[in-house]
């Protein structure tokens, strides 16, 4: 019996919070790089694997039978692990089970940290372009968003635009640091700024910081850890970027008990808890020597380079980029309409894939002269992309 | 976070002196590490029992008790009168009005309990004995294949075939895998995202009594205007006459669990036909949680999206956790036509974005387990089920009959507690096992009071263990 026989045709059905998003473009862009067998180097997720000691300590997790429901806010060696690894990365001493919340990857960190905080109607101030999760989510709880453009060539925070558009009326502040797409990283003028307009208007931060061991030239800075701060922010980070298991999807909040009871109520009803083998893993992985995270940064800072030199040669003029796997090119020089049809034209016709960032910035024209690529590959891929770019014609 | 709470406490005192005389009220609030001390000064007339209100002004932590004493001294002599006063108040408004009734689930408190007493658990639904070795396997060679980034937000694509596979020998009906299946982080995700993607802020769901505690507080999430139906003992059937009066055109969704959680009933072919003609009638949807499906032990298990006209109209939830023992994995699923997985695929879309790639792939293996498997779980389950029905019979419960899920009602009264919460911390202090107050799966915990549920499973030792410590020490 199939069920295609019985159906006639049925309007398609969403709730009235989710009726203006698509599905990311994401999964078109991919769909059209399988097609024509670009190189994908749209994508945030590495095509190399992650570290052997970290698989390992899942596998003894499974094989040793953790594979029943876990504490709903974490695996208690997970939470220690995290809180050892906060306090190392930033002097801060966290209570690993009243500050510290795992969660199925920072999707839902930032998800339940929305749904748990958010009221309908709050004000929330976004830095443009943005991860486009952010903007859904927050709409979904209803918040009325306040969005402020970053600028090429070095997406400095607009002071003078940030203090007009904060207030008392304003709830929260999203931050997003090393940031994607466009690899800045917030300087410590910006974010001491950032805090003292927080602490003056009393407005929460929600900071996303997954990228921060993918900080190269300078030093990455968690907000929660200036004076007054802590008290008032929620750091959201993962496993994937750092570990290159984005496939694990194990990512954590740490936040004062009193911002992380909402959070947690909202992630007891979307998840309720989080892979128990895979949060094993996790633990081994927090616990990494220094010279783990040395290598790390190495790696990249050597494919950041490939991918820099190889797009200036061949006539992008490409955006400083100083943390993340991300960087944003200028595309004009190639003489295309807008970013969409570039990175259209760049799968089709030459076989590498990229993404356009107009999908970045809550005004899509804001966006059309830039394209993201990402340099989370291994080095002969790098190499080859150029190679086939080359055939781009100025 | 510095807040001013305020609180109140009955101070009463003897006749001593005069009217005219100071009495001072002193008291200290606070939480476990910070409290501070208020103080405030009444001209009483003696005898008197009154209520006094300080505030108090100290640094408190949301998901704190606060707590305060207070006591009256005779303003002149120092004299203590009487102290008396006690209030307490759990502060948790920084939390979004979608959420604000809802505590920590009493999963977690028993649990804690238990543990602190040692007790033997038969509350919480998850097992004591590991999944198959084959499905472990599975995974296990995912990890090291490499198969660790980020996989289709939708599932991993042999996944959602196996799904369908598994489907379609379970049902008979075909669905496209890629269009119709959708991968979930265990189905406490696939409620969240089949609810927060298809329920508007008002929208009628009828739900059935006692429920898995999860569903109410996602429905409340979305805004839904939940009517409950009570299933009443000993056989819980669905009540024909008060379900047609509820369900209108009005009603948006229907949410139906089978076999279901706590009561271990099986929904019977007649009353599923039931539902279903009243849905087709009125345009419902029904959302169907059919996790304990392969535990239906006394009859055949029925999913409502395979009667006639359902399908369109149906959204299916199952999981990997209850029939492969690996509760731990959350791999979940939910199977809907084209146009309701839409909705669906976009909330998980935004919440979760996909589930985790290697254990997709263990996932694969155990959905495509031989018949053998499915036989072999079910009579082992069949023979826990026997050891814990009859022991809790021996002890002097009344036992409800379960047909399906591992899980069992039994009522307590015989043993003279006030209620199914106080019967359960007594059974976890002093007799050392665990079971869960039913009440917490009604929208009115009144009907529940006299219930409580046990799970079994556990493997034969500990229920058998668990017996033991009953019938020793639980006296009717």
């Amino acid at each position: 019996m199939s069920t295609t026989a019985e159906i006639t045709h049925h309007p398609l059905q969403v709730a009235k919070r989710l009726e203006k998003f698509k599905p990311t473009s994401f999964t078109q862009i991919s769909m059209l790089t399988i097609k024509h067998g670009a190189i994908n180097l749209c994508r945030g997720y590495p095509n190399f694997d992650g570290p052997e000691f970290v698989k390992e300590a899942a596998i003894r997790a499974i094989r040793d039978g953790n594979n029943q429901y876990a504490r709903g806010f974490g695996v208690p060696d997970l939470n220690i692990a995290i809180a050892e690894r906060f306090k190392k990365d930033t002097g801060l001493i966290v209570d690993p089970d009243k500050e510290i919340t795992v969660t199925t990857g920072c999707k839902e960190a930032i998800a339940a940290t929305v749904l748990g905080l958010i009221n309908p109607g709050d004000e929330v101030i976004l830095f443009s372009p943005l991860y486009d999760s952010y903007n859904v989510i927050l709409s979904v709880a209803g918040a009325n968003i306040k969005s402020i453009t970053l600028h090429p060539p070095d997406f400095a925070v607009p002071i003078e635009e940030l203090k007009s558009t904060i207030s008392k009326n304003t709830r929260v502040i999203l931050i997003n640091t090393p940031h994607n797409p466009t690899g800045k990283m917030f300087t410590r003028e910006e974010v001491n700024t950032i805090a003292s307009l927080c602490i003056e208007n009393d407005v929460l931060v929600f900071s996303d910081e997954v990228y921060d061991k993918l900080a190269f030239d300078m030093e990455h800075i968690s907000i929660a850890s200036l004076p007054g701060m802590f008290e008032r922010t929620v750091t959201m980070n993962s496993l994937g970027k750092s570990f290159s298991l984005t496939g694990w999807k194990i990512g954590w909040v740490i936040a004062p008990a009193h911002l992380t009871w909402g959070v947690r109520q909202a992630h007891t009803f979307i998840t309720f808890s989080v892979s128990n083998p895979l949060q094993c893993g996790a633990v081994a992985a927090l616990r990494a020597p220094d010279s783990y995270f040395v290598e790390l940064k190495r790696d990249y800072i050597t494919k950041r380079a490939i991918l820099v030199e190889g797009l200036k040669s061949v006539g992008f003029k490409v955006l400083p980029s100083n943390g993340t796997f991300f960087l944003l090119a200028d595309h004009t020089p190639f003489g295309l309409e807008n970013d969409v049809l570039f990175c259209e034209y760049l799968i089709k016709e030459i076989g590498v894939a990229a993404i356009p960032s107009s999908v970045f910035y809550l005004n899509p024209e804001e966006g059309k002269n830039l394209v993201r690529f990402t340099f989370c590959k291994d080095e002969e891929t790098l190499k080859e992309a150029v190679e086939r770019m080359k055939k781009l014609k100025k | 976070m510095r807040r001013v709470e305020q609180h109140k406490w009955d101070c009463k005192f003897f006749m001593f002196g005069n009217w005219n005389e100071w009495y001072l009220a002193q008291g200290y609030g606070g939480n476990a590490t910070s409290f501070v001390q208020v103080r405030q000064q009444r001209q009483w007339q003696p005898p008197q029992r009154g209520w006094l209100k300080c505030n108090v002004d100290a640094d408190f932590h949301n998901g704190e008790t606060i707590t305060s004493r207070g006591l009256c001294i005779r303003y002149d002599t120092g004299q203590l009168i009487y102290a008396r006063g006690f209030s307490s108040l759990l502060l948790c408004n920084l939390v979004a009005k979608r959420l604000e009734k809802f505590r920590p689930t009493i999963f977690t408190q028993m649990s804690m309990l238990a543990i602190k007493h040692e007790a033997i658990s038969l509350g919480q639904g998850c097992p004591n004995f590991d999944g198959p070795e084959f499905v472990k396997e599975a995974a296990i060679q995912a990890i090291r294949d490499g198969k660790n980034q980020y996989p289709r937000g939708y599932g991993v694509p042999d996944l959602n075939v196996a799904i369908a596979e598994r489907f379609k020998k379970d049902t008979g009906l075909i669905v496209d895998p890629d269009n119709e299946v959708t991968v979930t982080t265990g189905c406490t995700e696939a409620i969240a995202a089949t609810v927060l993607g298809l329920i508007n802020p008002g929208d009628e769901v009828i739900l059935f009594a006692p429920f898995y505690d999860s569903y109410n507080a996602t429905l409340s999430m979305a805004g839904a205007n939940i009517k409950s139906i009570t299933l009443c003992p000993p056989d819980f059937a669905v009540p024909i006459e008060e379900l047609k009066s509820n369900i209108s055109k009005n009603t948006r969704a229907i949410l139906i669990n089978t076999p279901h959680n706590p009561t271990g009933k099986i929904f019977t072919r007649e009353e599923l036909n039931t539902i279903a003609s009243l849905c087709i009638e009125n345009d419902v949807l029904v959302f169907t949680d059919e996790v304990y499906d392969k535990l239906a032990f006394d009859m055949e298990h029925i999913s409502i999206a395979s009667l006639p006209g359902m399908f369109e109209r149906t959204v299916t939830m199952n999981s990997l956790g209850k029939s492969f023992s690996l509760t731990g994995w959350k791999v979940g699923w939910a199977i809907a036509p084209p146009h309701l997985t839409w909705g669906l695929r976009l909330a998980h879309t935004f919440i979760n974005f996909s589930t985790a790639n290697p254990l997709q792939c263990g996932a694969v293996a155990a959905l495509r387990a031989p018949d053998s498997y499915f036989v072999e779980l079910k009579k082992d389950y069949i023979a826990k089920r026997a050891i814990l029905v009859e022991g809790l019979k021996s002890v002097g419960f009344k036992v409800f009959p379960s047909n399906g899920t591992f899980f069992v009602l039994a009522d307590h009264t015989p043993f003279g507690m006030e209620n199914d919460v106080v019967f359960c911390k007594y059974l976890t202090k002093e007799i050392g096992v665990a079971a869960i107050p039913s009440s917490v799966f009604y929208f009115n915990p009144e009907e529940g009071k006299n219930l409580v549920r046990f799970a079994f499973c556990k493997d034969e030792e500990t229920i058998k263990a668990a017996i033991e410590r009953m019938k020793k020490k639980l006296k009717k």
